[in-house]
């Protein structure tokens, strides 16, 4: 019996984005799916002539249920058609366009020291995913397939972005209230918004660096800040970038972008994905020699600099 | 009306010992209802134990939050609930850093906050990264059978009550600390009512004839966290359990 929720919350996160991806639609809310760069382009152009609905209070209304997409979880660079896991027996990676607008290269600019952790690299090769570990996606990995909400509370002093994904929630403060203090981390940082016209604009700090961008193990640290713009284009569809700065990782800001698109099932509701309580995977894997990541490797990287 | 306090003088005098208070919620929702929102956090010992007990090694003493004290367990359930409490250490599934199911997660020591919409409302819990949504806009239960960790909870106001029905739980999540347990049959009724600004008047009816000869209620006040600048923050039991043995 206990069983059941955890099974029926998998076969949707298993069975949902399979569909969504075999759909294949050639646009999303009007502006062209062949990938991230297309879409996010015209995006913006199209958020220019597009009004929201409004709340009661008068806030852009980006409240309801919603899916990524254009998104896959297998690497943010995209996957190329030369890459060893397209070929794999148990779980073939798809060929898909980078999720990276800017740098124009797709690519994540690391620095030196950090391109052997990420990229299919020591934190791939070593790492249980702290995803399967049951420490959620992450900022902006939960956004890219599982069924999420966006919730705007009365009183417009927070904005709830709540996801389906291990019940991962992010509260985002809009009343311009104190950051928190250097000396606290979260999963998903302290998340402070404010509207800059009909965008919602998130700044995040205070990540633990304990999350993982993809499944090949790109990834961000503590000391990264993350900035992200969400954007109604149509009735049902947001455009969504998300912009990284870590000075100490990365060579320069760089940008990911897909969009979210409204779901419409009738009585749709997110579903409690209890994930601890039901998971079998970790003791196997760590078995067979994976270690818990926790941000190990780039911690002992920072040690010896 | 950001302040709450322009309509009636009364409001005003209510309000002004506490503009940080006032300034975050208004007594009513823009549609009328009672504001329950902010930061809350119990101050009892529920979490050890529920009923009245005398202080352990590392548990404070309290007064149960049981009306009457006396759960009433059958003979079979109250033989389970003292072995439950012999194998408490490692038996409990706090342990294991799971979800600790409704109404355990009320009275764990750690805020929780409370947003307000009139289609729902949405309790986020520093405890585990809980998530619980009372649905109030009018939809049944879905329809089961299902098992959820925190339960299925629909919710409407009674007056000024806001009257939540949970059920779809698993029969894995404890009661408290103690032992004290229920079935997957569990039903639980809560009752929430602002007391005044900074204090909601909890109760939670328990029905379970798996486990229990009738239903039982406990009753507690929510206190609201009114610290400048006070943060639902995060603490996460199963990373936290598994960190702890990733470096021994």
């Amino acid at each position: 019996m206990r069983t059941s929720a955890l099974v029926l919350a998998l076969a949707i996160a298993l069975l949902a984005p399979l569909g969504a991806q075999d759909e294949k639609p050639k646009t999303v809310g009007g502006c062209p799916a062949t990938g991230s760069l297309a879409f996010h382009t015209c995006a913006i152009e199209k958020a220019k002539t597009f009004t929201p609905p409004r709340t009661r209070s008068g806030k852009p209304d980006l409240q309801g249920y919603w899916r990524g997409q254009l998104a896959q979880s297998f690497s943010m660079e995209g996957v190329r058609g030369n890459e060893p896991l397209v070929g794999d027996k148990v779980m073939p990676w798809r060929i898909a366009p980078p999720m990276i607008v800017d740098p124009p290269d797709g690519r994540i600019p690391y620095q030196p020291w950090a391109v052997p952790i990420g990229r299919i690299g020591v934190n791939y090769k070593d790492y249980v995913d702290p995803r399967t570990a049951c420490g959620g996606a992450g900022v902006p990995r939960l956004a890219q397939q599982d069924a999420n909400q966006i919730f705007q509370p009365d009183g417009d002093q927070f904005v709830l972005w709540l996801f389906e994904d291990h019940h991962v929630q992010r509260m985002i403060a809009m009343d311009g209230r104190p950051p928190l203090g250097d000396g606290i981390t979260v999963t998903n940082g302290d998340s402070r918004g404010h509207w800059e016209g009909n965008t919602l604009v998130i700044d995040s700090k205070n990540f633990n660096g304990y999350n993982w961008l993809d499944d090949s193990g790109n990834f961000y640290t503590d000391t990264a800040h993350i900035v992200e713009r969400l954007t109604m284009i149509d009735a049902d569809t947001l455009d969504y970038e998300v912009r990284v700065e870590d000075p100490k990782e990365f060579t320069r800001p760089w940008t990911m972008a897909w969009a979210q698109v409204r779901v419409k099932d009738p009585g749709f509701e997110l579903l409690e994905e209890a994930c601890r309580e039901g998971q079998r995977d970790v003791d196997s894997l760590l078995q067979q020699g994976f270690k818990y990541y926790f941000g190990n490797p780039w911690r002992e990287r920072a040690a010896s600099r | 009306m950001r302040y709450g306090f322009t309509s009636t003088l009364l409001a005003a005098l209510l309000f002004v010992p506490s503009v940080h208070a006032a300034a975050q919620t208004s007594a009513r929702t823009s549609d009328g209802k009672p504001n329950l929102q902010g930061i809350w956090q119990v101050l009892n010992t529920a979490a050890w134990d529920i009923q009245d007990h005398s202080a352990r090694l590392g548990v404070p003493a309290g007064q149960g939050i049981v009306v009457g004290n006396d759960i009433p367990y059958t003979p079979a359930a109250l033989a389970k609930k003292r072995q439950n409490f012999a194998n408490r250490a490692t038996a409990d599934p706090e342990s294991k850093g799971y979800l600790p199911g409704v109404p355990r997660i009320m009275y764990m020591p750690f805020p929780f906050q409370i947003f307000q919409a009139p289609d729902q409302i949405v309790m986020i819990f520093e405890y585990d990264r809980g998530i619980r949504t009372i649905y109030t806009n009018g939809t049944p239960h879905p329809r089961g059978p299902l098992n959820f960790w925190m339960g299925d909870s629909r919710g409407h106001w009674e007056g000024d009550t806001l009257v939540a029905d949970v059920t779809y739980f698993t029969d894995e999540t404890w009661l408290d600390r103690a032992g004290n347990f229920h079935s997957d049959a569990l039903h639980v009724i809560e009752r929430y009512t602002l007391a005044d600004a900074d204090h909601i008047d909890y109760e939670a009816t328990l029905e379970d004839a798996n486990v229990f000869t009738k239903p039982w209620t406990m009753r507690m006040v929510l206190y609201r966290r009114k610290e400048p600048n006070v943060r639902v923050l995060e603490y996460d039991p199963g990373r936290l359990i598994d960190e702890a043995n990733a470096s021994r």
